[in-house]
């Protein structure tokens, strides 16, 4: 066990595990806070999306282009330099980053959630309207309840994207599990143990995403998630 | 209109400079989706075949690269490699950029290769089969032309991904273009956000062509039903 010892010493891990586990607690954290709002926001983004009026889509369109073919890392450091000459130090790091992050996962929800509700057939709708519900009837009781079982597994799979994401987020010394792992590099100057700890709490957190999207998949059938 | 003047000798005097970081992000993409793209082809073969223990390997590799962020990934083989004393494994940047990012890429190729080759009817390699064709004569002559046209739209958006991961390859000093960007910066710190948001469009204008291309060839897919006639 020598060599593993000489490469990896898990007796210094050991003296980091509670800063590790507030990293893992601040990665989890951040990305549900940014799952929810880009999902609230990637609905009203979807409907603009869809709308039928020019300068509505035109500017959702622009916004999610801009964004997909851009690095997630330029984006954040315009939030961060951005923000604060717009209105000032009004956010901390941490609420810095959860906007980043947002702006940057908003548009591709919206794509999914996008290519949910289109991927219910128009005959759908029409059925609907035949038998007398109004066109918010229709998207409520029929269309979304059949968008929802397809999107489950590529929202999986962006959460995943997310929850990586967030390591980018230690730029801008937001404390999270890619945080712990530089902290742990600066005091300890030993990169093995630093890292690799910092990959294997990446890899726990994949796995068990990796394991809930094979049982929802189970669940409510549908394609397997791409992550 | 002075402010433009003054936006514009920004412009004027960084362009040099920025244009030296986007062609060395190009040239560091562009070796990396191809070394990325030609390992993960090979690996996404060895997946669909019925060797148990090459197949796990494989598919280890691939959980290992897609459950760990990039930023973790470059750290560990810039930072953590060299430790070993291998003297092969102590990479300087260029090479651990390199290394990393292909081995990224081909995490994402190997899914796409071999979900692409099993989308391609069973019926087919039995036909070929039956026709005196060896197993090897099928892959090549039958199976991979029409898996290939599959690959192509996923390809295409995960080559978007790749280049924009470049941008993470500031952190172990590669003078990409976000790093020539950073630099620029600290001599002009008055224009932080204009540097940033020129950076931003430099990059549009090299992935927004490719994300028209996945758009247009993933529509073509789906109008032929999933067998792509491109």
């Amino acid at each position: 066990m020598d060599w593993l010892v000489e490469f990896y010493n898990y007796n210094i891990v050991f003296n980091y595990i509670d800063i590790f586990a507030k990293g893992i607690l601040n990665t989890v954290w951040i990305s549900v806070v940014c799952l929810s709002l880009s999902i609230f926001f990637g609905i009203f983004l979807a409907l603009m999306r869809m709308s039928k009026v020019g300068i509505v889509w035109r500017t959702a369109a622009a916004y999610i282009q801009f964004i997909r073919a851009t690095p997630l890392l330029v984006q954040i450091y315009i939030v961060y330099y951005g923000l604060p000459t717009l209105i000032g130090n009004f956010f901390n790091e941490f609420q810095t980053g959860v906007i980043a992050l947002t702006i940057h996962t908003t548009p591709f929800m919206a794509e999914i959630i996008r290519a949910g509700i289109q991927s219910v057939p128009v005959t759908q709708t029409e059925g609907a309207m035949a038998v007398g519900m109004s066109r918010a009837q229709a998207m409520y009781h029929i269309i979304l309840p059949q968008a929802i079982s397809k999107l489950i597994s590529p929202l999986l799979g962006q959460s995943v994207i997310l929850l990586k994401d967030t390591s980018l987020l230690s730029i801008i010394a937001v404390f999270e599990l890619m945080g712990a792992g530089l902290l742990m590099f600066s005091e300890t100057v030993s990169p093995s143990e630093s890292y690799i700890t910092t990959a294997i709490c990446y890899l726990i957190i994949y796995l068990i995403m990796l394991v809930f999207s094979g049982f929802v998949q189970r669940r409510l059938g549908g394609t397997p998630a791409q992550v | 209109m002075e402010w433009f003047i003054d936006k514009w000798q920004v412009i004027d005097s960084l362009s040099p400079f920025l244009m030296k970081g986007l062609w060395l992000t190009f040239k560091v993409s562009m070796v990396s989706i191809i070394l990325g793209s030609i390992l993960g082809s090979v690996l996404g073969i060895v997946k669909t075949l019925k060797w148990s223990i090459p197949r796990a390997l494989v598919g280890g590799y691939v959980h290992l690269f897609r459950g760990t962020p990039y930023l973790v990934q470059i750290y560990i083989i810039y930072f953590v490699l060299p430790s070993l004393d291998v003297t092969w494994l102590k990479f300087d940047s260029y090479t651990a950029a390199i290394v990393s990012l292909s081995l990224y890429t081909a995490s994402y190729v190997t899914a796409i290769v071999e979900s692409a080759i099993r989308a391609v009817p069973r019926g087919q390699e039995e036909a070929a089969r039956s026709c005196g064709m060896s197993k090897a004569q099928a892959l090549y002559h039958i199976i991979l032309p029409q898996a290939f046209k599959l690959t192509v739209p996923p390809m295409a958006s995960i080559y978007v991904i790749v280049i924009k991961s470049t941008a993470v390859l500031s952190v172990i000093g590669i003078s990409e273009l976000t790093r020539q960007g950073e630099t620029a910066i600290l001599r002009m710190p008055g224009d932080t956000m204009f540097i940033y948001l020129l950076i931003a469009i430099l990059y549009f204008v090299y992935c927004y062509p490719m994300l028209k291309f996945a758009g247009w060839a993933e529509s073509k897919v789906k109008a032929n039903g999933g067998n792509a006639v491109l």
